[in-house]
């Protein structure tokens, strides 16, 4: 699985001074950390980015490229800043997304043939969110047949279900599940496609502490149903351990919990009950509560 | 060919529980069907129960068509709550609505001493609500369940924000707890989890809040069923708990009903039957009209 490194993020306010008054050694360190935690791309997360536009990418991209080698994943909805970050990109980047709105099917898919980069491509149509997993398999292969006829091949489509909050009353655990079975048929209606989702977003809403074990547990099954690569936070060691094999005993215990065998609770540690019951909750099997680690 | 209709059976059972003592008792949930799914496989032991409601002082903003059944005994509580009794409820629901800071911040106190006086006088058994000022109710439901010690009453609403105080003092004597949350499964299911670990889980009912017809009643069948669904159908745990619908202050509350007597029965005829469909176990209403009409559309079944 690829981690494309999540924590260059505007949202954060430490990032978003540090590129407002140009200071470097935030934006290097936190580069350097996710390059050393095993990254395989670091994303550039600079949001709208309405001033000084072809400056700041110029500047950003090149202050993370000192201490880097990983290929950047170019973050932004504003295409103007799309251009000016990958045209400084020295390996071969990802441009980090576009959808099949007809917006971006103009304006954001012709710079991905122009700079020939690896596309994120999203679900997202002119409709809306798809919400289930034919539409969303329709709606993902009308698009990527259109940048087909752009000359971007499937092999550089990097197909995005969007990931939404399992918190949201009623909704948020069956699109979880929705996602899951996308993934799974995914290779099959567009051969050579790659995947990737934005994990954290799966634990938006829910509270802080908690969010950990939700990213990784979901994280652990959108693998097994064969993920590609996620936006993800490198810096979590857990999370890293899971993806590399370390823990292959919790591993196993999720895969048992979505094949929907036996668990035996009372066997098992207070660590590994977590984790099953977290799965549980990623499956629609048990209702989602802020407290389902409690139940 | 013969036509075989297909007969679910489920997992689930809905937790039965008791309000009240002795022959001044009654029981709600205990069902292992749908709401009225009597073509199904299992059965409701315990048919819709219906409360009405009396306030702890005279009614400031209702209309004359809502007050004209209780109007010799609208002043007096307890009064008020054996007239209930005589039109038919199976439950009184006392509302001490006098103990909000907003209206009279009446003392926990006062409330106490009159909610044992009300639980006394009549021979059905009693539900008492605080404001709903999770502060004050705090204080004042505490004291209520002291004054009620051993009958076995339903006392709300317990709030997430004051679960621990509200629920240890129905626990230490020997009540129900109607636990309220705001119109979402997810947050009813947390505070279901955090009371149930010092409270048993067959004395809690829920309380998912009941709006009204054309005032958002939807959201409360969908979320009401669905309470249903994942309890009965995938066994959940903390949702296998009885529903109360707390619906009639919300009916008389709009334009629709305060304008005509006929509208104001239809309002909350139609709403207590939507939520009766959507599974609610004990409902609460405010005319003994509109008691009667629902009584008599279930009757002829």
């Amino acid at each position: 699985m690829v981690i494309i490194g999540e924590n260059i993020h505007v949202i954060a306010r430490a990032v978003s001074v540090a590129i407002r008054e140009r200071d470097a050694n935030v934006i290097r360190d936190l580069a350097k950390a996710q390059t050393e935690a095993g990254a395989g791309y670091i994303d550039l997360n600079v949001g709208p980015m309405k001033k000084d536009t072809e400056e700041t990418m110029e500047w950003l991209v090149n202050t993370v490229q000192e201490v880097t080698d990983l290929p950047l994943s170019i973050d932004t909805m504003n295409p103007v800043a799309m251009e000016a970050g990958l045209k400084h990109c020295k390996k071969r980047p990802l441009l980090n997304s576009a959808s099949g709105k007809t917006d971006s099917k103009e304006h954001m898919l012709p710079l991905a043939k122009k700079h020939n980069c690896n596309v994120v491509i999203s679900v997202i149509t002119d409709k809306g969110m798809p919400p289930d997993v034919d539409s969303k398999i329709e709606s993902i292969m009308d698009t990527a047949a259109y940048a087909n006829e752009l000359g971007i091949p499937n092999e550089d489509i990097w197909v995005d279900p969007i990931i939404l909050p399992v918190s949201t009353a009623g909704e948020g655990q069956r699109f979880a599940v929705t996602n899951l079975e996308f993934l799974k048929i995914l290779e099959d209606v567009l051969p050579g496609v790659k995947s990737t989702v934005g994990l954290s977003n799966v634990s938006n809403g829910v509270p802080d502490e908690l969010r950990p074990v939700l990213n990784r547990v979901y994280l652990v099954m959108l693998g097994k149903t064969g993920l590609y690569s996620a936006i993800a936070d490198p810096l979590d060691k857990e999370l890293m351990s899971l993806i590399k094999g370390e823990m292959a005993k919790i591993v196993e215990l999720i895969h048992k919990t979505m094949d929907g065998e036996d668990i035996d609770l009372a066997a098992l540690s207070q660590k590994e009950v977590e984790y099953v019951k977290t799965a549980k909750v990623l499956m629609g099997e048990t209702l989602y509560s802020d407290a389902w680690l409690e139940s | 060919m013969e036509y075989k209709a297909p007969v679910e059976a489920y997992t689930g059972v809905v937790r039965e529980v008791t309000i009240g003592k002795g022959n001044k008792s009654l029981k709600i949930g205990g069902e292992n069907i749908l709401p009225l799914h009597f073509f199904d496989q299992g059965s409701n032991p315990n048919p819709a129960k219906f409360a009405l409601e009396v306030l702890d002082m005279e009614p400031q903003d209702w209309p004359e068509h809502l007050i004209q059944p209780f109007k010799d005994v609208i002043s007096d509580p307890v009064k008020w709550a054996k007239k209930c009794e005589e039109l038919g409820a199976d439950a009184v629901f006392l509302r001490l609505v006098s103990t909000d800071p907003a209206v009279k911040d009446s003392s926990a106190d006062e409330a106490a001493a009159l909610a044992k006086k009300v639980a006394e006088a009549i021979n059905v058994p009693l539900i008492i609500y605080g404001s709903g000022d999770d502060k004050k109710d705090a204080e004042v439901l505490p004291k209520v369940a002291e004054a009620c010690d051993g009958m076995n009453l339903l006392i709300g609403p317990v709030l997430k924000e004051n679960y621990e105080i509200v629920g240890k003092a129905l626990l230490d004597h020997g009540h129900n707890a109607s636990a309220l949350s705001p119109l979402d499964i997810n947050l009813l299911k947390e505070l279901n989890v955090k009371l149930g670990k010092f409270f048993p889980a067959e004395k809690i009912v829920i309380d998912p809040e009941s709006a009204a017809l054309g005032y958002g009643m939807e959201y409360s069948f969908s979320l009401m069923e669905r309470v249903k669904q994942i309890g009965i159908i995938t066994k959940d745990n903390m949702t296998m708990m009885p529903i109360i619908a707390d619906l009639g202050g919300e009916c008389w509350k709009t334009k629709q009903a305060k304008e005509t007597k006929a509208q104001g029965l239809l309002w909350e005829g139609m709403t207590a039957l939507s939520l009766l469909l959507a599974g609610a176990n004990i409902l609460v209403l405010r005319h003994p009209e509109s008691l009667k009409l629902i009584k008599e559309m279930i009757e002829t079944r």
